[in-house]
């Protein structure tokens, strides 16, 4: 392949801190990853399993999903719940035999641009390791 | 297995198991403790079954206890009847274990109110396809009687039969055992105070069924044994069979999107779904730009998503009755797929559908340390476990 695969990499991040984050890693200048495609959702939790099903099969060759950390969820225990739906569609994805690496989740604050533009980076890479999403091809789904 | 609370009975079976069920049922009703009943009756051209809740005592003669198919799952009729307040008549229903545990599992879900529902179930040797039944009831009931006998589903049965392994006492209020003992009686096993309570009011004077239990335990754990078995083996042909994004395509490549899974899937609850509603549709310019881009696409849209999403809202509530399998009209193996899944989320989650056993339904709960298997799969995320507590 003479051109470099760019990773399209859905993300869906919460209002009061994931996205927040990403703000401040740009409002500092901090130089990310463009496979990142930010969507703001109100609470992680707000993310339907269909919602990285959609995305997954709609040909995103990652899924990332931000929410505030164990704790400080804006709303008190929505995180948790997201913690648990993601667990119950990585297994979902497991079982099945999908690359499940496609689907990741990470705390990340508001105060933690740094740590957003690391992620999207690392990400990316591990991404960029694993090649395009064999779904963007099929025809028959 | 659950353990009876009470002190179990016997029936006697000398006119075989239907007659001596149906006489303690009329018991039952007639002694005033129980309000209707719910049993299926065969429909008048006798080529199915259907759910009815009688009052009337005379109307048992025409029951059909254990029934050769499975028409409508009984969690379905079970749910039909959800009362807001607690009502003064007490219900009882008999059904296949399968049915009782997606009743229970609705009844977490705030489907059905168990409050005044009393559930029973019996020893359950399979049920036929509801195809095959409907083309030919005669033979189909020739068939049913042979496993019925053994107690081991054979190829005349549902195929998820042959490898379930809930198929007697479940968490049900009374229990109906004759696996290895009908020749001698039927167990009637009291499963929870409910259960225990009702009996006593009832007063019977029967031979105790404290000699028969052991033999019917010991039938019921050989038969469960022999069951595992074939669910390895099920599971492990599943396994290889769905793996990877292509072995989805393979299975459900002759969906034709007709939802049929879902509609008799007695646990897929919602009223309105996302899939069929108008926030499911994808936009036309969108479907015609995705086709430029990938070369073509399959309208409708959505299939492998269908499946996939019911899988992973559904799964973790999954009692593998085998319905999807038997409604689907081009014989797509769907709850063989649903019960491996199923079988991986409920144990990450540390949960089993249709447990009576106070544990709530994992997505609405959580723990703040998050258990064993679901921090496996998020550890990406928390590698040294939870943080900020």
């Amino acid at each position: 392949m003479n051109k470099e695969f760019t990773p399209r990499i859905t993300s869906f991040l919460c209002k009061w801190c994931s996205y927040t984050g990403a703000d401040l890693a740009g409002t500092s200048r901090l130089q990310y990853s463009t496979s990142i495609i930010p969507l703001q959702v109100m609470c992680s939790s707000r993310v339907d399993p269909v919602f990285l099903l959609k995305a997954y099969l709609s040909g995103s060759d990652g899924v990332l999903m931000g929410g505030c950390h164990p704790g400080d969820c804006h709303y008190e225990t929505g995180n948790y719940h997201t913690r648990r739906r993601f667990a119950l569609v990585k297994e979902v994805f497991d079982s099945l035999g999908l690359e499940s690496a496609r689907l990741k989740l990470s705390w990340i604050s508001a105060s933690e641009g740094p740590k957003f533009a690391r992620v999207a980076n690392e990400y990316t890479e591990e991404i960029r390791k694993l090649g395009e999403n064999p779904t963007r091809k099929s025809i028959f789904l | 297995m659950t353990e009876a609370t009470g002190t179990p009975f016997v029936l006697n079976t000398d006119k075989g198991l239907e007659t001596s069920l149906r006489g303690f049922l009329r018991q039952l009703l007639e002694s005033g403790n129980i309000g209707a009943l719910i049993l299926p009756l065969k429909v008048p051209s006798g080529d199915s079954f259907a759910w009815i809740m009688l009052n009337d005592a005379g109307m048992i003669d025409d029951a059909v206890p254990f029934p050769a198919t499975m028409p409508v799952q009984g969690a379905k009729a079970l749910r039909s009847l959800t009362r807001k307040e607690r009502g003064e008549l007490t219900v009882m229903a008999l059904m296949r274990p399968c049915e009782i545990r997606a009743g229970i599992e609705l009844s977490k879900l705030g489907q059905v109110n168990t409050e005044n529902l009393i559930l029973a179930t019996y020893d359950c040797a399979g049920a036929v396809p509801l195809q095959s039944y409907v083309s030919d009831p005669a033979a189909a009931e020739k068939n049913f009687k042979e496993f019925f006998i053994t107690g081991e589903p054979d190829q005349n049965a549902k195929p998820i039969c042959a490898s379930c392994t809930d198929f007697s006492m479940v968490d049900s209020d009374i229990h109906f055992g004759y696996f290895g003992v009908r020749e001698k009686g039927m167990l009637v096993i009291p499963g929870t105070v409910r259960g225990t309570d009702l009996l006593k009011k009832m007063d019977l004077q029967t031979a105790s069924g404290s000699e028969l239990l052991p033999v019917w335990k010991a039938e019921v754990e050989k038969l469960t044994e022999k069951r595992s078995s074939v669910r390895k083996i099920v599971f492990k042909k599943t396994e290889k069979d769905i793996s990877g994004f292509t072995g989805m395509l393979n299975v459900f490549e002759n969906c034709i999107g007709c939802h049929n899974c879902q509609s008799v899937c007695p646990v897929c609850y919602c009223r309105l779904c996302y899939f069929g509603s108008e926030a499911s549709r994808t936009n036309p310019e969108a479907m015609v730009n995705e086709a430029v881009k990938r070369g073509g696409i399959s309208l409708p849209p959505d299939r492998i998503m269908f499946h996939t999403g019911r899988l992973a809202h559904m799964s973790l509530s999954c009692v593998s009755c085998g319905q999807c399998t038997d409604a689907c009209p081009v014989s797509i193996p769907v709850a063989d797929v649903f019960s491996f899944v199923a079988e991986q989320t409920q144990h990450t989650f540390e949960y089993k559908a249709g447990r009576n056993d106070g544990k709530p339904l994992p997505l609405r709960d959580f723990k703040k340390s998050e258990l064993p298997g679901v921090h496996k799969l998020v550890k990406d995320a928390e590698p040294g476990g939870t943080s900020h507590e």
